[in-house]
C-alpha cells in the first residue's frame, strides 16, 4: 500500500505500536535538580552502577566535534547536570506500573548553584570537577582587522532562545535481544548512526547490531542522534533477553531531550557611508548545556563561519564560544547554526540600513556577492546578487517598500551534502525496493524515489517500494538532516539505477523494463560527495499588530533556489511547515528556565507550538537553476527557519518602532503604549 | 489493590467487552486492548489531538477520557472510517490528494476532526476550518495542505455522501 | 504519563454519589468531564483514591429556559452550551466564554459543573458566573441548598462545597431588559490558560449603569467580585472616563503574580485594556453606544 494511503487508513507502524510477547516498559527517574551531587538512590532497578557507558557523540556535526571530555552519562554518576537528566531507571511488563516505580526511587541530593546563563558561565568555577573553564569551545574564525574610523558602526546584541524540537510523535525505541544479535526499532533520522552510537557505547561489533527505522512521526533534527535512554534499554534487553520499549513522554522532551538555538551574539558590523560593509567583528556563544554528545562542540564554529551571509565581506574576526550550563544538552534544530547565523547577520544589515537611513533591501543588494568567494571566516559564499534581483522581482518587493509592516530576509542555506549517501535497489518479483542511508521522518522521500526511477528506469510508481532503514538491508548510511536528501539520497538513488539499468543492458544487450522485472537485481550505491553545496533564497513577510501588542502574520512569502524541485507539492508542504516553525521561534516558542535552572515549560503548548487558527497561509516561488548533483536538486527544507524569523522580526520592528533583538519576542516588549 | 472494572465499548461497530483498570485511558484502550494502533498519543496535557477518537458523535481526545468513562459508548477511530471497505473514506481519500499529511502521526486525528466538523457544518469556510482543527497539532505541514484537504473533503462529501451511513452503528450524529 | 492507581465507581443514582463521597471524606472526588482533573492525575502533582463518576448518572445535561432564569445541569458540556441559541441570546457573556475554552474538542467533553467545582482561577466559567449573578444547586446527605456564585470560590482548588456534596445545577438568572454582558479573554499564543480574562456583565436605566458586576480570571488566587470597580460605574452614565477609571481599579485590585504567562505589571496593564474592552462591548450589548 502507498505509504499516504497506510497513513490516512490509520495503518502506519509507529514505534509504539510495537507489542511483542514478554515486553518490558522501561521508566526513568530524573534529575529534580538542575546541579546536584547525587549522596544516594533508593528504589531504582538500575543506576550508574550497572549501567556504567556514556553515550557518543553521533548524528549532525559528528563530523566536526571536538574532544568528547565530558560525554552524557547514561545514567547519572556522582553528578547531574540538568533538570531530567536519567538518575535511575525502572522497569515492569505494565506501562501505568512502570510509572508508578518511578515515583517510587527516591534520591538524596546535595544541591549545587546552577549555572543558568552561557555568558555567566565563562566566568564562573568550573561545572564539574577538575574542569577549569566552562568553555567547551572557544575558538576564533577570520583574522583580526583595523576598522576604518570614518565607518559606520553597528553594534546587536542578539539572541535565539531554546526552542524544543517537538515532533509530534516523541522519541521511543525498542530493543530484543536473541542471545547474539541486538535489534532495535526505532523512531529515527538516521538508522546507522544509531546503530554507530550503540556499537561505541555499548562496545559491542556493529555485525552484531540491527537497526531498524519504523514510520517515525516528525524530527526535525531531533532523531538523529543517539540518546541516554536507548542504550539504557539495549542493555536491558540483552540482560533479561526480554523485548524492552521506552516511549518519551512530552514532558520528558521538553525536559531532556536536546533542545535547538540557544545562541547569544555580540556582533559589531562595520560600513562605508556609501552603505558597503567592510567588516564584522564579536563573538557568538552557544548554551551548551551540561554535557557534549549534543551539538554545542560544533554549533558555534559553524555559526561563526556563516556570519557573511550571502554578502561580501571584506573583513571578519569572530570568537566562537561553547559554555557548560545547568541544562540538558544543546542539539540540532531545523537549520541547526543556519537560523542562528542568518538570523545575526541580516539583523545587523536591517540595523545598518536604519542608520544609513536606506532602504534595507537596497543595502543588501550593494553587498550581495558578485562573484563566488570563500568568507574570512571560511565559507565560500555563492555568488547571490542575481539570485537577489530576481527575489525582488518575483516577491513584487517594490509594491512592499516604505511599507511600516514589512521584513525581507536574504539568506543562503548551506546543505550537508558532505559525506554523501547511499542507497540500494533490489528488483524481485517483479517489484523494486529501494533502500537509502537517510531516513524520512516527514520528507516524504518515497515520492520523489518513485519519479526518480520512473524516469531512470520507467518503472511505474506502483511497483516500488520505499523502505524503512534498516542496517541489515544496507551497508552503510548516513542520515537524513541538513536539507541534504533532494541533492545526495536522490542521487545515490539516480546512481543506483543506473548501475542496475548497465547490468539489464549487459545481459540482454539493450534495457527495457520486462528485462529489469523480469530478472533479479541488487545495486548498492554509496554515492560519494565531499562539498558542502549551498543555495540562495528569500523571504517577505508582512505583520500587523493590534492594541494589545498580538502579532498576526498576514504574508508570509518565500522565494527560495531548490534547483530542481523533485517534488512541488512536497515542496510548498515543507516551505509552510518550516514557515510556521519560523513564526513558532519568533512569537511564541521558547524552553525557559527559572534562576535555579528550573525548566518553566511542560507542556507542548506552553513551549509555544503553533496551531492552525494562529498562522497565514503561505506563498512560495521557484527560482530556476540546478545543482550540479545528478539529482540537479537543492535542498529547501530549512530555508523557511531561516528567513521566516528574521522577515517576521523586521516586520514586527517596523510595525512596533521597537528594536528587535530577541527571539522569541515576548509580547511584554511589543505592547503597545497608551497615551494617557 | 484496586478492583477491575467490566466495560463494553462499541467500537467501529464491534463490541468490545473486558476488564480494566479504573485509570486506564480511552486511548491505550483502543491501542492496546481494542489493538487499533491508528489512534496515536503526542502530549500529556490534552494539546496535540492526536488521539482524537469521535465518541458518540463528537470528536474528543482519548487521552484524556478513561476507558471505565467510554463504558456503553460509541467510538470511531481512524480504522472505521473506511472499515471493510477497499476504498477510502472521502476524508481520506482528501488527505491523500491533496497532500494533507507528511510524518502523518496527527493525521489520524485530524481526519477525525474534519470528518466531525464536516459532518456539522456545509459550506465551510477557512476560517472555521481552522478554528475546527485549533485542538490538533501538526508540525509538519504547517497547516497549508491540511486546510487544503478539508476544503475538498468538504465537496467530496457533499458530492459522494458519507459511507459511513451505511454502517448505523459507527455513524456520526451532526 | 498516565494516572496513578485510583478506585471507581459509577453510581446510577445522585444519591449513591453523594454516599460514596461521605464514605471517603476528602479522599473521594468527582469525575465530571474529566478534562481538568484527568491531566491532573496524569502529571501526578496530585493523586485521588477514590473517583467517582457522574457518568451513569442520568438527567444531568440540560439548559432550559424557566420564568426566573437558565437552568443548567452540572454535566452539560460545554459545546453544548457554545451552540446553545438560548445562551447566545440571553448570555452573550456566557457564550463569548464557552466559545474561547480550551479547544473545540475538549470543549465536546468538558462540562460546566467540572470547570465550576475546580474551583481554578485559570478556567474561565467561574468569572462568568460571578459575573452573572448565577445560584449553583448542590446536593449533599441533608439534600439541596443553594450557593451564590459569588461565595462558591474559597480559594485556588477549593469552594464552599462540603466534601460529599455535589454540585448539579447551575441557574443564571435573566437580568433586566437593558442588560448586556461580554467575556473578553487575552491569550498569549498557544497558551494553555489565560494572561488575564474578564467578565463584565451590566444592566442599565436609561444610560445610567444601575447594576454592574465585575469577575477576572488568571489574576487572582480564587475568583470574586471586583466591588470597588464595580462601584466606580454603578449610579453613572458610563463615559470614556468612567469606563477608564474602573478599569484601572480592576488592573490595581487584581493580585497577578509574575510567571512565564507575563510580568505582574504585564499582567495588569492588560487586564485594564480587555475590562475596559469588555465594558464598552457589554454596553453596546446593553443597547448603549
Amino acid at each position: 500500500m502507498e505509504l499516504s494511503e497506510k497513513l490516512v487508513r490509520g495503518e502506519g507502524r509507529f514505534v509504539d505500536d510495537i507489542q511483542m510477547p514478554g515486553m518490558l516498559y522501561l521508566g526513568f527517574a530524573r534529575s529534580q535538580y538542575a546541579r546536584a551531587k547525587i549522596l544516594k538512590i533508593t528504589g531504582a532497578q538500575l543506576t550508574h552502577r550497572e549501567v556504567n557507558f556514556e553515550v557518543v557523540e553521533v548524528g549532525e556535526g559528528a563530523t566536526e566535534g571536538g574532544p568528547a571530555a565530558l560525554s552524557h552519562p547514561v545514567l547519572a554518576g556522582e553528578y547531574v547536570g540538568y533538570v531530567g537528566q536519567p538518575i535511575a531507571a525502572v522497569y515492569s511488563d505494565d506501562r501505568y506500573v512502570a510509572e508508578d516505580l518511578i515515583d517510587s526511587v527516591e534520591v538524596e541530593y546535595e544541591p549545587l548553584k546552577a549555572i543558568v546563563d552561557p555568558e555567566e558561565s565563562l566566568k564562573r568555577e568550573g561545572m564539574y570537577p577538575g574542569i577549569k573553564s566552562n568553555a567547551i569551545v572557544d575558538r576564533y574564525f577570520g583574522k583580526d582587522f583595523n576598522p576604518d574610523p570614518s565607518d559606520i558602526v553597528v553594534e546587536r546584541r542578539l539572541i535565539n532562545r531554546r526552542v524544543a524540537t517537538n515532533p509530534i510523535e516523541p522519541r521511543g525505541i525498542v530493543a530484543a535481544y536473541d542471545g547474539h544479535k541486538l535489534t532495535v526499532w526505532v523512531s529515527t533520522q538516521s538508522a546507522h548512526s544509531i546503530k554507530e552510537g550503540l556499537s561505541e557505547a555499548l562496545k559491542m561489533e556493529p555485525d552484531r547490531i540491527r537497526v531498524v527505522q519504523v514510520d517515525t512521526g516528525g524530527a526535525f533534527g531531533l532523531k538523529g542522534g543517539l540518546f541516554p535512554e536507548y542504550v539504557v534499554a539495549c542493555y536491558l534487553a540483552m540482560k533479561e533477553k526480554r523485548p524492552v520499549k521506552w516511549i518519551e513522554t512530552r514532558r520528558e522532551h521538553l525536559l531532556a531531550s536536546r533542545p535547538g538555538r540557544g545562541v547569544v551574539a555580540n556582533l559589531r558590523l562595520y560600513a562605508k557611508k556609501d552603505g558597503t560593509i567592510t567588516g564584522l567583528k564579536g563573538d557568538v556563544i552557544v548554551d551548551n548545556g551540561a554535557f557534549t554528545g549534543g551539538s554545542g562542540e560544533f554549533s558555534p564554529m559553524f555559526i561563526a563561519r556563516q556570519l557573511a551571509g550571502a554578502y561580501k565581506l571584506p573583513n571578519a574576526y569572530v570568537r566562537a564560544v561553547s559554555a557548560l550550563t545547568n541544562k540538558a544538552p544543546q542539539g540540532p534544530y531545523r537549520g541547526a547554526g543556519r537560523p542562528e547565523a542568518m538570523y545575526f547577520i541580516e539583523r545587523l544589515m536591517d540595523g545598518l540600513a536604519d542608520k544609513l537611513k536606506m532602504d534595507p533591501v537596497e543595502l543588501r543588494l550593494i553587498n550581495a556577492a558578485k562573484e563566488t568567494y570563500t568568507s574570512p571566516l571560511g565559507m565560500q559564499v555563492e555568488k547571490s546578487r542575481e539570485f537577489l534581483e530576481s527575489a525582488i522581482k518575483e516577491l513584487n518587493y517594490e509594491k512592499y517598500k516604505g511599507r511600516e509592516n514589512v521584513g525581507f530576509a536574504f539568506l543562503i542555506l548551506y546543505h550537508a551534502t558532505a559525506g554523501g549517501e547511499s542507497a540500494r535497489i533490489k528488483v524481485e518479483e517483479g517489484r523494486l525496493k529501494v533502500w537509502t542511508g537517510g531516513n524520512a521522518h516527514g520528507q516524504r522521500h518515497d515520492i520523489f524515489i518513485k519519479t526518480l526511477l520512473k524516469e531512470e528506469l520507467g518503472v511505474p510508481e506502483d511497483l516500488v517500494d520505499a523502505m524503512k532503514g534498516d542496517t541489515d538491508q544496507l551497508a552503510d548510511g548516513v542520515g537524513a538532516w541538513g536539507s541534504r536528501s533532494s541533492m545526495v539520497l536522490s542521487s545515490a538513488v539516480i546512481v543506483a539505477a543506473r548501475k542496475i539499468k548497465e547490468q539489464v543492458e549487459k545481459k540482454h544487450g539493450k534495457y527495457t523494463l520486462k528485462a529489469l522485472l523480469e530478472g533479479n537485481w541488487d545495486e548498492y550505491e554509496f554515492f560519494k560527495y565531499d562539498k558542502t553545496e549551498s543555495s540562495l533564497g528569500a523571504n517577505l513577510v508582512t505583520a500587523d499588530i493590534d492594541s494589545y501588542g498580538r502579532v498576526m502574520v498576514k504574508e508570509c512569502l518565500s522565494y527560495y533556489d531548490a534547483g530542481r524541485v523533485l517534488d512541488p507539492d512536497n515542496a510548498r508542504g515543507q516551505n509552510a511547515g518550516g514557515a510556521v516553525q519560523g513564526i513558532g521561534q519568533t512569537l511564541s516558542e521558547e524552553l525557559s528556565f527559572d534562576e535555579d535552572g528550573l525548566p518553566l515549560i511542560t507542556s507542548i503548548s506552553d513551549a509555544g507550538v503553533l496551531s492552525a487558527d494562529l498562522v497565514p497561509k503561505f506563498g512560495i516561488k521557484f527560482y530556476k537553476s540546478e545543482s550540479p548533483l545528478p539529482s540537479k536538486a537543492k535542498g529547501l527544507g530549512e530555508a523557511p527557519t531561516i528567513g521566516v524569523p528574521i522577515a517576521l522580526s523586521r516586520a514586527i520592528e517596523l510595525a512596533t518602532g521597537k528594536l528587535i533583538l530577541e527571539t522569541p519576542i515576548r509580547p511584554e516588549y511589543i505592547l503597545p503604549e497608551e497615551r494617557a | 489493590m484496586v478492583s477491575k472494572k467490566h466495560i463494553s465499548i462499541t467500537v467501529n461497530g464491534e463490541v468490545k467487552e473486558t476488564e480494566v483498570e479504573p485509570r486506564m485511558l480511552l486511548a491505550h484502550f483502543l491501542r492496546e486492548v481494542a489493538g487499533l494502533t491508528g489512534t496515536h498519543i503526542g502530549c500529556d496535557t490534552t494539546n496535540c489531538g492526536a488521539c482524537t477518537v469521535i465518541m458518540d458523535g463528537k470528536a474528543v481526545k482519548s487521552c484524556t477520557i478513561l476507558a471505565v468513562q467510554a463504558n456503553g459508548k460509541k467510538i470511531l477511530t481512524i480504522e472505521g472510517l473506511s472499515k471493510g471497505r477497499e476504498k477510502l473514506h472521502p476524508v481520506q481519500q482528501s488527505f491523500v490528494d491533496k497532500h494533507g499529511l507528511q510524518c502523518g502521526y496527527c493525521t489520524s486525528g485530524m481526519i477525525l476532526t474534519s470528518y466531525w466538523l464536516l459532518k456539522n457544518r456545509k459550506n465551510v469556510t477557512e476560517e472555521e476550518i481552522r478554528a475546527a482543527i485549533s485542538g490538533n497539532l501538526c508540525r509538519c505541514t504547517g497547516y497549508d495542505n491540511i486546510v487544503e484537504s478539508i476544503k475538498d473533503a468538504s465537496k467530496k462529501m457533499e458530492e459522494e455522501g458519507d459511507p459511513i451511513e451505511e454502517h448505523p452503528e459507527i455513524k456520526v450524529r451532526a | 504519563m498516565n494516572p496513578p492507581i485510583f478506585e471507581y465507581f459509577a453510581p446510577t443514582g445522585i444519591d449513591e454519589v453523594i454516599d460514596i463521597l461521605a464514605k471517603y471524606p476528602g479522599e473521594a472526588k468527582i469525575l465530571a468531564g474529566g478534562q481538568s482533573l484527568i491531566p491532573l492525575l496524569k502529571s501526578r502533582i496530585s493523586s485521588i483514591p477514590y473517583l467517582v463518576s457522574l457518568s451513569e448518572v442520568k438527567g444531568l445535561s440540560y439548559v432550559d429556559e424557566g420564568k426566573e432564569g437558565v437552568r443548567i445541569g452540572a454535566m452539560t458540556v460545554d459545546s453544548d452550551l457554545e451552540n446553545s441559541e438560548l445562551i447566545r441570546k440571553r448570555f452573550p457573556l456566557l457564550h463569548d466564554a464557552t466559545g474561547q475554552l480550551a479547544d473545540p474538542l475538549v470543549r465536546n467533553v468538558g462540562t460546566i459543573g467540572g470547570n465550576l467545582s475546580h474551583a481554578d482561577p485559570a478556567n474561565d466559567l467561574p468569572a462568568v458566573m460571578i459575573a452573572l449573578d448565577a445560584r449553583f444547586a448542590v446536593r449533599g446527605r441533608n439534600g439541596s441548598r443553594e450557593i451564590n456564585a459569588r461565595d462558591f470560590f474559597l480559594d485556588t482548588f477549593t469552594t464552599a462545597m462540603e466534601p460529599e456534596e455535589v454540585l448539579t445545577e447551575v441557574t443564571i438568572p435573566f437580568w433586566g431588559k437593558k442588560s448586556g454582558g461580554a467575556y473578553v479573554k487575552f491569550k498569549k499564543n498557544t497558551w494553555n490558560f489565560s494572561v488575564a480574562a474578564v467578565a463584565v456583565q451590566l444592566e442599565l436605566e436609561g444610560n445610567k449603569c444601575t447594576r454592574a458586576h465585575i469577575a477576572t480570571t488568571s489574576v487572582s488566587p480564587k475568583s470574586g467580585r471586583m466591588e470597588s470597580a464595580e462601584n466606580i460605574l454603578v449610579g453613572k452614565a458610563l463615559t470614556d472616563e468612567v469606563i477608564n477609571k474602573a478599569a484601572s481599579e480592576v488592573a490595581a485590585s487584581a493580585q497577578p503574580t509574575t510567571d512565564p504567562y507575563g510580568t505582574e505589571e504585564y499582567k495588569r496593564e492588560i487586564l485594564r485594556r480587555i475590562t475596559r474592552e469588555a465594558i464598552r462591548k457589554a454596553l453596546s450589548r446593553a443597547g448603549v453606544n
